[in-house]
């Protein structure tokens, strides 16, 4: 390996970073918690290695902290050291992208939709180095970024499937942060996979909107509430950090709710039935095996066959989980059934971002 | 899906409380000479130490003292900066929106070590008035709500008695509409205008908390959202005039409101996102149009220069 990690260069930019930060109090900080590679802690030679770059401080996301387990996992797989990057503003998160092409790894993995701008540039000036986003793909797609994207619609028919059987008044709904194409795969799934278990459930989608559509937690809670109101008793939360209060009105009883992308049951006890879960890790070990592999490029998709999405209810630890999906082992055997349906293909699944 | 009935008015009232906060705030500024922008900022932070106030000692009421306090501390940038320094309050303000989106933020990472949201299991929030429970009408309006909803109202008309029927209400005003004049009859006009800014901080801390104590009980970055903006528009919308404010805000409250439930009903969100924005369009012409036609009523020269702009002889043209 011929990195020479030219820290000379580049301590002026952090450091600018950080002096910017101390007065607007946005820590910005490249370089921050290198991860362990698991097997490759003593810092012995290694056969790779691959750096992490995510979007915001590891510590406290559910998401990220699943995303880094994912590639210290692959690291030990594969023999590779991994260093993990976290970025706290969009400033620090192309620096760190910068930084990180600096150390020549094999591979550059940037996490989330929000390093789409600086994987849409960085990329074509480093042509020799590759680079796998996951969660997210810029456009157009240079060359050596490879995507992995999930079928998350799937996962929400089968939550829509649970609603479906579970509610007694018939009336389902989503709080969602924007109403974009993406963001819709988890909001008509919802009402198909309801609608196909049974017909005469009707489903209402309110979209958080406003300024600050992802973390508008009263806003959340103003439009869950319009939904508790009117007798939906199984609202999915989709609307980021918006969904505290949506999870609010859940736990004064308004409705039994479901989260998205980690296991949000204990954000209501006793109120959450079921979570439309991302499996980040299995994708960004997979693509990041599949990059080294020499198969690199494109978009690698991660949907139920690929166990790239799931359900709470699909686990094995769904007993511990805190879900009231437990309660209902029925309901999972069906929802198992559908699974294996659209894994064959014999149920298929719209997807509302599709061309 | 009833588009209006109690709960819907119980629904407005409670989100139009930390605006109307912040915007009587405003207003008092307003009244007092002094343009006060900082609204947004002084509301996220009112918000911010409330939570953490309240997560720390476990007391709610805590959280608002805390809120207040230290709100009225923040408020202290624009006493300082623009009335004592008198530096320009817009810069100041854009200024002190700025430090306390970036503050927040940070503060969230360093002192309650969390980032993006603070939501833990256990947070104390604002009790309900259940003590209204059964009580017709207002049980309904009310029961749902913290103490500090109704309080806003209160103030509302405390604020606009205040302004209009005491003897340093009336100094206050002649500090805004002339400050030579209030000078020249004793008033110091810095001190009514940095006292006035500091109510406003008060005022913006009781918002702040009722948004992340009562609303929800939650801290998100940023989780304003604009409300403070929006109560700036309500300031001027009002004309500085607390009664108006008050009117102003539960019309943007009820828009917004409203607007969710037409979503309900189908209504695309980008439309209905724009509904406050659409009303208060619609309001500024509406009220510039009647201010206009009373002004001409008021001033026939104006009336009729205005109807015949070609018998109007003009200065330079005589020369």
């Amino acid at each position: 390996m011929n990195h020479v990690p030219r820290r000379t260069t580049r301590s002026r930019g952090p450091a600018a970073a950080a002096l910017l930060a101390t007065v607007l109090g946005l820590s910005a900080c490249a370089d921050t918690g290198s991860g362990d590679s698991g097997g490759n802690a003593a810092g012995g030679e290694t056969a790779g290695s691959m750096i992490v770059i995510t979007p915001n401080p590891v510590g406290g996301n559910n998401f990220l902290e699943l995303a880094v387990e994912g590639a210290e996992a692959v690291a030990a797989e594969q023999d590779l050291d991994v260093r993990v990057f976290e970025s706290s503003d969009p400033t620090s998160i192309q620096q760190n992208v910068e930084a990180a092409v600096r150390e020549k790894p094999d591979v550059v993995v940037g996490l989330s939709f929000s390093l789409q701008d600086a994987f849409a540039t960085v990329p074509v000036d480093n042509p020799d180095q590759q680079f796998l986003l996951v969660d997210g793909c810029p456009a157009p797609q240079p060359e050596n970024v490879t995507c992995a994207a999930f079928r998350e619609h799937e996962a929400t028919y089968l939550a829509g499937v649970e609603a479906g059987l579970l509610s007694r008044s018939k009336k389902i709904g989503v709080v969602a942060a924007l109403d974009t194409p993406f963001i819709r795969r988890w909001v008509d799934p919802f009402a198909a996979g309801a609608a196909s278990v049974d017909a005469t459930v009707t489903s209402t989608a309110l979209f958080v909107g406003g300024d600050n559509p992802f973390g508008d937690p009263a806003r959340g809670r103003a439009q869950a509430q319009v939904l508790a109101d009117g007798g939906a008793d199984q609202v999915l939360a989709a609307a980021s950090g918006s969904n505290v209060g949506a999870f609010e009105v859940a736990a004064s009883g308004g409705f039994q709710a479901y989260g998205v992308d980690v296991n949000e049951c204990e954000s209501a006890p006793g109120q959450v039935v079921d979570n439309v879960l991302k499996h980040v890790d299995v994708a960004l070990a997979s693509a990041v095996t599949e990059i080294l592999a020499g198969n690199a490029g494109g978009a690698k998709v991660y949907g139920l066959a690929e166990d790239g999405v799931g359900l709470t209810a699909l686990e094995d630890d769904v007993a511990s989980s805190g879900c009231l999906i437990a309660d209902h082992p029925d309901v999972i055997e069906q929802v198992q059934q559908v699974r294996q349906q659209i894994i064959d293909g014999t149920v298929t699944v719209d997807d509302p971002a599709a061309g | 899906m009833d588009v209006v009935n109690l709960a819907f008015v119980a629904a407005v009232l409670g989100s139009s409380a930390p605006v109307l906060y912040a915007a009587l705030g405003g207003a008092l500024c307003g009244r007092a000479g002094l343009f006060n922008m900082a609204l947004e900022g002084q509301l996220l932070w009112g918000a911010f130490s409330a939570v953490t106030v309240s997560w720390w000692t476990g007391s709610a009421w805590a959280g608002v003292v805390a809120a207040v306090v230290t709100t009225t501390v923040f408020s202290g940038v624009l006493a300082l900066g623009a009335v004592t320094w008198r530096a320009d309050p817009i810069i100041v303000a854009v200024g002190m929106n700025l430090l306390a989106l970036g503050l927040t933020g940070f503060l969230l990472r360093e002192l309650l070590d969390a980032t993006g949201t603070f939501a833990p299991a256990g947070l104390p929030g604002l009790p309900d008035l259940d003590l209204l429970d059964g009580v017709p009408v207002l049980g309904a309006l009310l029961g749902g709500q913290t103490l500090l909803v109704p309080l806003a109202l209160l103030l509302a008309v405390a604020a606009s008695l205040w302004v209009n029927r005491t003897s340093v209400g009336l100094r206050l005003r002649g500090v805004g509409e002339h400050p030579e004049a209030a000078t020249s009859l004793g008033v110091v006009v810095p001190r009514y205008q940095r006292a006035t800014v500091l109510l406003a901080g008060a005022l913006c801390g009781l918002g702040g908390a009722q948004l992340s104590l009562g609303d929800v009980t939650a801290f998100t970055e940023n989780m304003t959202s604009g409300r403070g903006w929006v109560a700036v528009a309500a300031v001027m919308l009002a004309a500085n005039r607390p009664l108006l404010v008050l009117g102003a805000c539960l019309l943007f409250g009820a828009a917004e409101a409203w607007g969710f439930r037409l979503q309900g009903l189908g209504m695309p969100q980008q439309l209905t996102d724009a509904a406050p924005y659409l009303v208060t369009l619609v309001v500024l012409v509406a009220s510039r149009l009647r201010v206009r036609r009373r002004l001409d009523e008021a001033d026939p020269v104006a009336a009729v220069s205005a109807a015949h702009p070609e018998a109007v002889v003009h200065p330079e043209e005589t020369r």
